[in-house]
C-alpha cells in the first residue's frame, strides 16, 4: 500500500515538472481603443480574440478595453505584469506608446494594427477593406437612379479617403458619370452624427449610402428612407434585411491565429519581427464582402444586379452582378489578378496619380490623400 | 428653398426632442437647488432599459415608461448623496454619469448587434408632448404655488424653510422628477431616433442638455428654443459641409445656441442661477 502511495505522488510531481517545461504558456493581451461594445471596429478585434482562444491550443487572453490614444503604455505594463507575452494593441494611435513599450519588454512580443512602425520585438497587421469597397462601389454605380451615392467618412484620413476612392472607382466603373458624395463626422463612433448626415445626403438626392462608422445607424436611416445601403464592418444587414446590398466584413482571428500560431511554434520571437507585416486583404481571408456572414450579394438585389449590363475591357459585356462575382474572384485570387488601384488613375483634379499598367504600393495606399474622380464634398489635405 | 426649411426643420424637431426632455428635467432639479452632472448617465441607462423592455415585451412604450422609471432610480441616488449626505453635488453628479455608462457597458454586452423590431416613430407624440411639457411646466414654475415653492427652494431655502416649506422633500422630487425626464430622453434614443443598442450611444446628449438649462436662463420655455436651434444646427452642420469647411462647422451647433441664448438672456429678476444652486441645506443653519 504505501508503495502505491509513493508510486502516485511520483507520478504526480514528474507530470507536473513535465507540463510545467515542455510547455511555454501563450498568454496574448490585448488593448482596445473602444469599448467591446460598439458593434465596430473594435467589437471585431474582441471577436477575433474570442475565436482565436477558442482555435490556439493553450492560448490564455486577457483585454483592456475604452484605452485612450495616448496612455497605452501604463495599461501595456499592467498586461506585461499579469503575465502576458504577446501583446496587441489594437489602434493607429497605439503606436508610438507600443514602440516605446517594446524597447522597455524586450522579451515580449508585440504587435501593433494599422500603423507602420516596427522593431525586432514588434510586428504590424492590418485587414484592409479597399478591395471590398471596391465590390461595394460597383454595385451603388448599378443601383443608384439620381447618379447620386452618398458616403458618411469618419475621419478624412488616408485609411478613410482610400476606402472612399476604392468605392468610387467602383462606381464610376459601372456608372461613368455618378458622383459619390461625402459628408464627415469627425467621430469613429456617433450615432446621432453619422444619423444627421445622412439625412443630409439623402436631402440633397443622394440615394444609394455607404460608410465609415461603428454603428448601424446609416444603414437603419436608409432603410428607413427605403434606400440602399452597405454594411460596415459589423454584419448590419439584419438590422435592415431588404435594404442592405452588400458591405465589408473583417476577420481578424485570421490573422491572429495565425500570428499566434507561428508564436507558440517559434517562427516568430522577440528578435525577428522587424520584417512582419500583415497587410491582409481578399486573399488571405482576413477580409470579406458582405452585409451578413457568407451572404456577399443580399438575395433582395440579385435581380436588379443581374440585370444591369455593363461593358469592361477585360471582360467584355456582362451583367454587375458578374462582374462582381469575377472581380472578387480575382483579388481572392493569391497572384491578385486585378486590383482597383491599377493605372491610369487621375484624381479628381485631372493630376495623374497612378501610371497607366502600374499598382499602387502598399506604402502609397497608406499615404493616399488625393480624391478619385467624381467624389465630390470637402477634402481636407487635398494635394 | 421650402423644402430646405421643412427638412431643416424636422431634423431640428428629430435631434431636439430629447435634449428638450433631459433638459427640462435638468432646470427642475436646479430650480429646487440641485445641480445634477449625471444627465448623461440617467440618459444611458434610459437608453439600454428602454431598449432591452422594448424587445422584450415588443412595446416600445412599456420600454419608455421603465427608461423613465431607472432614471428616477438613479436620480434618487443623486438626490440622497446630495440632499441627504450634504456631499458635493459636482462630484456626486459627475459620478452618477459614470456609473451609468459603465453599469450599461455591463449590462449591455450582447445586446449590441440586436435589431428592435418595435419602435416608436421619430416624431410622435413625445415630440409634440415636449413642447407642450415645456409650456406647462413654465407655468407651473412662474404662475402657481408649487413653482414659487419650488423656486424659494433653490433661491432661499432657509426662507422657504421657515415658512413651512420642506426644502428636503421639495429638492428631492425635482431631482426624481429631472431623473425620470431624462430616462425618457435616452429611451427616446435607443427606440425611436435611432433604435438599436450600442454602448454609449448617447454620445454627450446628457452634457448639452446641461448646457441648454443654463443657457436658457432656467427657463422652460426658452429651453424648446434651445434645444430646437441646437437641433436644426447639428443637422445644418453636415448639410452645409459642401459651402463650409467641415472643421468649422463641427463646432457651430455648440458656439451658436451658447450665443443665441446668452444674448437673449436678459437682466430681468429671475432670470439668473438659484441663489442657492449647488449648496447643500441645513434645516436651522443658514
Amino acid at each position: 500500500m504505501r508503495w502505491v502511495i509513493v508510486l502516485a505522488v511520483l507520478v504526480m510531481v514528474v507530470s507536473l515538472a513535465a507540463t510545467g517545461s515542455a510547455q511555454q504558456k501563450l498568454k496574448a493581451g490585448f488593448i482596445y481603443v473602444g469599448p467591446i461594445g460598439d458593434y465596430g471596429w473594435t467589437h471585431a478585434h474582441d471577436q477575433g480574440r474570442r475565436i482565436a482562444e477558442k482555435t490556439v491550443a493553450g492560448l490564455e487572453t486577457v483585454y483592456v478595453e475604452s484605452v485612450p490614444e495616448a496612455q497605452a503604455e501604463p495599461f501595456i505594463d499592467k498586461l506585461v505584469q499579469q503575465g502576458a507575452n504577446v501583446v496587441f494593441t489594437t489602434s493607429f494611435g497605439f503606436m508610438d506608446g507600443t514602440l516605446a513599450a517594446a524597447k522597455r519588454h524586450p522579451d515580449v512580443i508585440f504587435a501593433h494594427a494599422s500603423g507602420f512602425k516596427r522593431a525586432p520585438n514588434m510586428a504590424t497587421y492590418m485587414a484592409d477593406f479597399y478591395q471590398v469597397y471596391y465590390l461595394n462601389g460597383l454595385m451603388a454605380g448599378a443601383l443608384t437612379k439620381s447618379g447620386k451615392v452618398g458616403y458618411v467618412g469618419a475621419f478624412p484620413i488616408p485609411e478613410v479617403k482610400r476606402h472612399i476612392g476604392a468605392f468610387a472607382l467602383g462606381v464610376r466603373a459601372v456608372n461613368p458619370k455618378a458622383t459619390v458624395h461625402v459628408r464627415w463626422i469627425f467621430e469613429w463612433f456617433k450615432p446621432a452624427a453619422a444619423k444627421e448626415a445622412t439625412a443630409a445626403l439623402v436631402a440633397e438626392g443622394v440615394d444609394v449610402l455607404a460608410f465609415t462608422e461603428d454603428s448601424p445607424t446609416v444603414v437603419q436611416e436608409a432603410a428607413k428612407r427605403k434606400l440602399a445601403s452597405f454594411s460596415h464592418y459589423s454584419p448590419m444587414q439584419k438590422f435592415a434585411p431588404q435594404h442592405t446590398v452588400s458591405g465589408q466584413l473583417v476577420h481578424w482571428e485570421k490573422i491572429y491565429v495565425d500570428f499566434l500560431s507561428k508564436v507558440q511554434s517559434g517562427k516568430y520571437t522577440a528578435k525577428n519581427l522587424t520584417n512582419v507585416d500583415y497587410w491582409w486583404l481578399l486573399a488571405e481571408g482576413a477580409v470579406e464582402l458582405g452585409g451578413a456572414f457568407g451572404v456577399p450579394i443580399n438575395p433582395a438585389y440579385k435581380a436588379r444586379l443581374q440585370a444591369a449590363q455593363v461593358t469592361t475591357a477585360d471582360l467584355g459585356r456582362l451583367s454587375v452582378y458578374d462582374l462582381v462575382m469575377k472581380r472578387q474572384a480575382q483579388m481572392a485570387n493569391p497572384k491578385m489578378a486585378f486590383d482597383p488601384f491599377t493605372g491610369p488613375i487621375k484624381d479628381r483634379k485631372g493630376v495623374m496619380r497612378v501610371a497607366a499598367g502600374k499598382r499602387m504600393t502598399v506604402g502609397e495606399l497608406n499615404t493616399m490623400e488625393w480624391a478619385a474622380p467624381g467624389i465630390v464634398g470637402p477634402w481636407a489635405k487635398e494635394p | 428653398m421650402i423644402e430646405y426649411l421643412l427638412d431643416t426643420v424636422v431634423r431640428a424637431i428629430a435631434v431636439g426632442t430629447p435634449l428638450l426632455w433631459a433638459g427640462l428635467g435638468e432646470i427642475y432639479a436646479e430650480r429646487a437647488g440641485v445641480v445634477n452632472l449625471g444627465v448623461e448617465g440617467m440618459m444611458i441607462l434610459g437608453a439600454f432599459f428602454a431598449f432591452a423592455v422594448a424587445h422584450t415585451t415588443g412595446n416600445p412604450v412599456v420600454g419608455l415608461v421603465v427608461a423613465g422609471g431607472v432614471g428616477g432610480i438613479a436620480a434618487l441616488l443623486h438626490a440622497f448623496v446630495a440632499v441627504t449626505l450634504r456631499a458635493n453635488q459636482y462630484v456626486s453628479g459627475l459620478a452618477l454619469a459614470m456609473f451609468g455608462i459603465g453599469l450599461t457597458g455591463v449590462l449591455g454586452r450582447g445586446w449590441e448587434g440586436i435589431p428592435l423590431l418595435a419602435t416608436l416613430p421619430e416624431i410622435s407624440a413625445l415630440t409634440y408632448l415636449s413642447v407642450l411639457a415645456a409650456a406647462g411646466l413654465w407655468f407651473v414654475l412662474y404662475h402657481t404655488r408649487a413653482g414659487i415653492v419650488i423656486r424659494s427652494a433653490g433661491e432661499s431655502p432657509a426662507a422657504a424653510d421657515a415658512l413651512g416649506v420642506n426644502v428636503y422633500v421639495i429638492r428631492y422630487l425635482c431631482v426624481i422628477f429631472g431623473g425620470v425626464l431624462a430616462g425618457v430622453a435616452g429611451g427616446f434614443l435607443s427606440v425611436a431616433y435611432r433604435p438599436s443598442w450600442t454602448e454609449g450611444m448617447t454620445g454627450g446628449a446628457g452634457w448639452i442638455a446641461i448646457a441648454i438649462a443654463i443657457f436658457a436662463g432656467w427657463n422652460p420655455l426658452k429651453a424648446i428654443w434651445g434645444a430646437f436651434l441646437f437641433g436644426a444646427l447639428y443637422y445644418l452642420s453636415f448639410r452645409l459641409q459642401t459651402w463650409v469647411p467641415p472643421e468649422l462647422l463641427r463646432m457651430m451647433p455648440f458656439a451658436f445656441t451658447i450665443l443665441v441664448l446668452a444674448a437673449t438672456a436678459g437682466s430681468r429678476r429671475g432670470e439668473g442661477a438659484p441663489e442657492a444652486l449647488g449648496l447643500p441645506y441645513v434645516s436651522g443653519q443658514r
